[in-house]
């Protein structure tokens, strides 16, 4: 399947050219690897698994950066604001997914009988993209929050991708 | 700061304590120990971080990009020494709390 296997080298490209220079050495460390893995679903996996560690180690740089000495409180207050990000996605993803699940079969209640997977993908894609917004309306002013938004978009997107591809049957 | 020597980082310490003078590939590392990407790499950045794994990219031949390689730096050889021997004692003892109780 080479279109998937083009795709992935296309998407880690991506990551590469945009990550934060400190990661980027390790970014392309890890699409170099992508030329030696056989199956393009084991490779589309390494690409998922590649991201993640760029998006943590991106973090951790990010967490570093600023003051050279980050007093305790400083740190702690980042903290705070990452985990509060977090806490504000969940609680967004859970009332989204009920909001937009309850709306959607309302309207179409054929659906709820129909057995079709899009309208898990359209609640998902919903979600996904309302997280993206929270994270840029706060990046400028409460950037803490908006990496852990963000950070709860990146683990529910890649858990979503994962499960397409282990539950996709064609 | 201080490494979190956990189960997955012992796997990839005994990786590289079978051959210490020998560069190895992400992926190899990753077949050998079962570890996936997202797991494999923040072990390795870390250990690099702490200068106890160096890094080099392949000697380039011809048309074939360069791959990055890894091997433990002499600290780092200590360390994975120090959780080798380290292991058997823990595990011995685990055995022996395990009979008395």
């Amino acid at each position: 399947m080479p279109t998937l296997r083009g795709l992935t080298v296309r998407w880690l490209e991506a990551i590469v050219r945009n990550a934060p220079p400190p990661c980027r050495e390790w970014a392309s460390a890890m699409l170099r690897e992508l030329d030696f893995i056989e199956s393009d679903w084991a490779a589309l996996l390494w690409a998922i698994g590649s991201m993640a560690s760029i998006s943590r180690h991106g973090l951790r740089v990010w967490m570093r950066s600023g003051e050279e000495e980050p007093t305790m409180k400083d740190t702690a207050i980042k903290v705070a604001g990452v985990l509060l990000g977090v806490l504000i996605a969940v609680a967004l993803m859970a009332a989204g997914a009920f909001g937009v699940h309850g709306v959607l079969f309302r309207f179409f209640p054929a659906l709820e009988h129909q057995g079709v997977p899009w309208p898990v993908w359209v609640i998902a894609l919903v979600l996904e993209a309302l997280l993206v917004v929270g994270t840029v309306k706060l990046w400028q002013k409460r950037r803490p929050m908006a990496v852990g938004i963000l950070l709860a978009a990146v683990v529910f997107g890649t858990h979503f991708v994962v499960h397409i591809a282990t539950h996709w049957n064609g | 700061m201080k490494l979190r020597v956990s189960p997955q980082t012992l796997k990839v310490l005994e990786v590289f304590l079978e051959e210490p003078r020998l560069w190895r590939y992400g992926y190899d590392i990753s077949r050998v120990t079962g570890l996936k990407s997202g797991s494999l790499y923040p072990i390795l950045m870390r250990l690099a971080d702490r200068r106890l794994l160096e890094t080099e990219w392949e000697t380039n031949e011809a048309g074939k990009p360069p791959r990055h390689l890894y091997r433990l730096t002499p600290d780092g050889l200590q360390l994975a020494r120090e959780q080798r021997q380290g292991r058997p004692l823990n595990a011995r003892r685990t055995e022996l709390s395990g009979a008395e109780g």
